[in-house]
């Protein structure tokens, strides 16, 4: 007995390796059909773009990694990114029409949207953990009341008007390299020739870098403390871990609110990308990060997930879009292929369970 | 807790409880009677029948989903994509030469053909499966969204004949007071100044949505398949064991969900004259859902009926329309509806006995 179920767990061991990396190895063939198909793939600015491109469904994703986990869904991300997008433009135009410099006017644009951003994540949580709502129920409703909201105070107009300083952070990077002159911080050299333009390299989006370290923070939270093993335990087996004398309820707050904040994250960097605060900055994204997470490994069930897994769901669906674009393909197939890859992930995770990997490791 | 053994005082109570949402029909109404000019009107009434049609098909078909223990999150992006469907059909026929009748004829046809696909895919998921209805849905609502974008480019489709807008935008009656009445055309001889008195009586679009909707209702309260419905919803083990084909039976009542989200497409090409696909932000899986749950339904499945389903509908509708005559915005709607939702699920678990049985 013992035998024959080692020798067919042998035979099946190049495909369990294959199911663990499917993954990475359909990432690594989406790079390879696009590089062949067209040029200018394997470029720096190539893969700055679909940084850039993909900080929105990553930072939505890496707080809806943490409700998966514990066995719950946000599906209101998309529009409270929307909402924290057009409150955080709300108060820079506000702040810059009482004259404050426009530093001050972003920092607190910036800061107070991330406060306020952890109220919905609050609302949700409470529902969902002291008063027993299904969680695709209480987010669901926080998702027809974030828009409702999101639309009243832009009073249904894309709110304009913000200081030039917002774009200039939005879309600048970190470092600039001229060949031959040398590297220069947060904005291009000074009295630049015409021609040398072109030569310019500009390295590490602002966004991007900044998402990310949002997001490495969590990741540390998530696979290295506490916290994080609370969460795994939560979404394992929610009476053991009550049992354990781990306060669930406050954890599933908690939980909630951090993907809430990252929502709200994701608005301010789309308000600061795009100089504009619009109610449906993140309408279409609610779908993208749940895929992403779920394409990642996490299971829908709980229990499994981490943020490396949804970081590889997040690049798929960026490169499939950037790659996408490059071609002059019209990117309206993207949301059928990551349906597609949404239902398809979520049955390998039910078909073939011991491929999704267990616990934070 | 039996009827008998309450209180006159807890009677009145649970009266109130079960029927509330008739009550809140009627403060609306008295409410937005003096908010909004007019509000109690021919007119308002026309069309606030025609607003919720819409509605009124995706929650007819979501009720049967809800009652059976699912949910599904594509109809509102199902509608979209049969009414680019629809419309593209029936501009290429009409292009082509067809008489307009024919074409419209067809573009219905096929629409709702093609529109028992999603619905088939999502059972079969559910079913067969066992994928989470919210997971299963949600991916169909991005398949069908691509399509649709892919399908119309992103703009909606336009140069319809068109009849296409005098049969969805028709009315059974017209009556201009003191001149008389006709019958499915406006009076030939009407001068430009009686227009604006002209009334219809009993829109096309919304007959059409009442027809399928009362056959359903039939289907949901008196036939065995309804009572399978509340049997699966209610408790599916038992159900099983009681010899009904869950499996099927589940994805029968996918499809119907599917089959009344692409009447409705097929509808909104009518109306519209376009076919246009469902934007991100309009929410209609939103509104479809509140309204089921509104009319008394249990998220937990196995209670629910088409006609709590209307009140619910219409609750709705009457709070659009009247924030519009009542000069808000009518995105407050969004808000009333995401909170009514989740109040509607707080009541459900906190006071079952509040709802029907």
């Amino acid at each position: 007995m013992m035998s024959t179920s080692l020798s067919t767990r042998e035979n099946k061991k190049w495909l369990y390796i294959l199911g663990k990396n499917w993954t990475i190895l359909f990432l690594l063939g989406e790079a390879i059909v696009f590089s062949w198909m067209g040029t200018g793939f394997f470029s720096i600015k190539n893969f700055q773009n679909i940084l850039v491109a993909s900080t929105t469904i990553l930072l939505l994703a890496a707080g809806e990694t943490f409700v998966i986990i514990t066995g719950g869904i946000d599906l209101s991300v998309g529009f409270v990114m929307g909402l924290c997008c057009v409150i955080s433009a709300k108060i820079m135009v506000t702040l810059q029409a009482l004259g404050l410099s426009p530093v001050i006017c972003i920092a607190l644009g910036a800061g107070g949207t991330l406060l306020l951003g952890l109220l919905p994540g609050l609302v949700n949580g409470i529902l969902v953990a002291k008063f027993r709502v299904p969680p695709f129920i209480a987010t669901f409703g926080m998702y027809g009341i974030a828009y409702g909201v999101s639309e009243i105070l832009c009073n249904s107009v894309p709110i304009a008007g913000l200081p030039a300083l917002a774009g200039f952070i939005g879309n600048g990077y970190l470092l600039y390299y001229l060949p031959g002159r040398g590297f220069t911080w947060f904005s291009p050299p000074q009295g630049i020739a015409r021609a040398e333009i072109r030569n310019l390299i500009p390295l590490f989006p602002n966004v991007f870098m900044l998402s990310l370290l949002a997001i490495l923070i969590f990741a540390f939270i998530l696979s290295r403390t506490v916290f994080g093993q609370h969460t795994y335990a939560v979404g394992g087996n929610i009476d053991a871990a009550r049992r354990a004398g781990i306060p669930v309820d406050r954890h599933l707050i908690k939980v909630y609110m951090i993907a809430s904040f990252f929502a709200a994250m994701g608005g301010v960097m789309y308000t600061l990308r795009f100089v504009t605060g619009r109610a449906d900055a993140g309408a279409a994204r609610m779908l993208d990060s749940i895929a992403a997470v779920v394409i990642g490994g996490a299971s829908l069930y709980g229990g499994t997930g981490n943020i490396i897994g949804s970081l590889i769901g997040t690049l798929i669906i960026g490169v499939l879009e950037t790659g996408m674009v490059n071609l002059g393909l019209p990117t309206h197939n993207k949301y059928v292929y990551v349906g597609v890859i949404l239902i398809l992930a979520v049955l390998i995770d039910q078909f073939f369970p011991e491929f999704v990997e267990k616990g934070g490791t | 807790m039996l009827l008998s053994e309450l209180s006159p005082g807890q009677r009145f109570l649970l009266f109130l409880g079960r029927n509330w949402v008739i009550f809140f029909l009627c403060f609306l109404c008295v409410l937005f009677s003096f908010t909004g000019a007019g509000f109690l009107s021919p007119k308002t009434l026309n069309n606030i029948l025609i607003t919720s049609s819409p509605a009124l098909l995706l929650a007819a078909g979501e009720t049967f989903v809800i009652i059976a223990g699912g949910i599904d999150l594509s109809v509102g992006f199902v509608r979209g994509l049969i009414s680019v469907i629809s419309a593209i059909i029936i501009r290429d026929l009409y292009a082509a030469g067809y008489s307009p009748y024919i074409a419209i004829f067809w573009g219905i046809v096929v629409g709702i053909g093609v529109g028992l696909l999603p619905g088939l895919v999502n059972g079969i998921l559910v079913a067969k499966f066992r994928v989470p209805p919210f997971i299963a849905t949600l991916g169909i609502y991005g398949v069908a969204n691509g399509v649709a974008l892919r399908l119309s480019q992103g703009f909606p489709i336009t140069f319809l004949p068109p009849e296409v807008g005098e049969i969805g935008n028709g009315f059974v009656a017209y009556f201009l007071p003191g001149k008389g009445y006709s019958f499915f055309r406006r009076p030939a001889e009407i001068l430009p100044e009686d227009m604006r008195n002209l009334i219809g009586i009993a829109p096309f679009a919304f007959l059409i949505a009442l027809l399928f909707i009362l056959i359903f209702a039939f289907i949901l309260s008196r036939t065995v398949f309804g009572q399978h419905t509340y049997a699966v919803g209610g408790n599916i083990d038992a159900a099983r064991r009681a010899g009904i084909p869950v499996d099927r039976h589940l994805i029968k009542v996918y499809t119907i969900s599917s089959f009344f989200a692409s009447l409705s497409g097929v509808l909104a090409t009518l109306v519209f004259s376009i076919g246009a696909p469902t934007q991100f932000s309009s929410s209609l899986e939103l509104f479809a859902v509140a309204a089921v749950v509104i009319g008394g339904a249990s998220l937990m499945g196995g209670k629910g009926s088409m006609l709590g389903t209307f009140l619910g509908v219409l609750v709705l509708s009457v709070l659009e329309i009247g924030f519009l005559m009542s000069g808000i915005l009518p995105f407050y709607r969004y808000v009333a509806v995401g909170v009514t939702l989740i109040a509607a699920v707080l009541i459900d678990q906190s006071f079952p006995e509040l709802v029907y049985d």
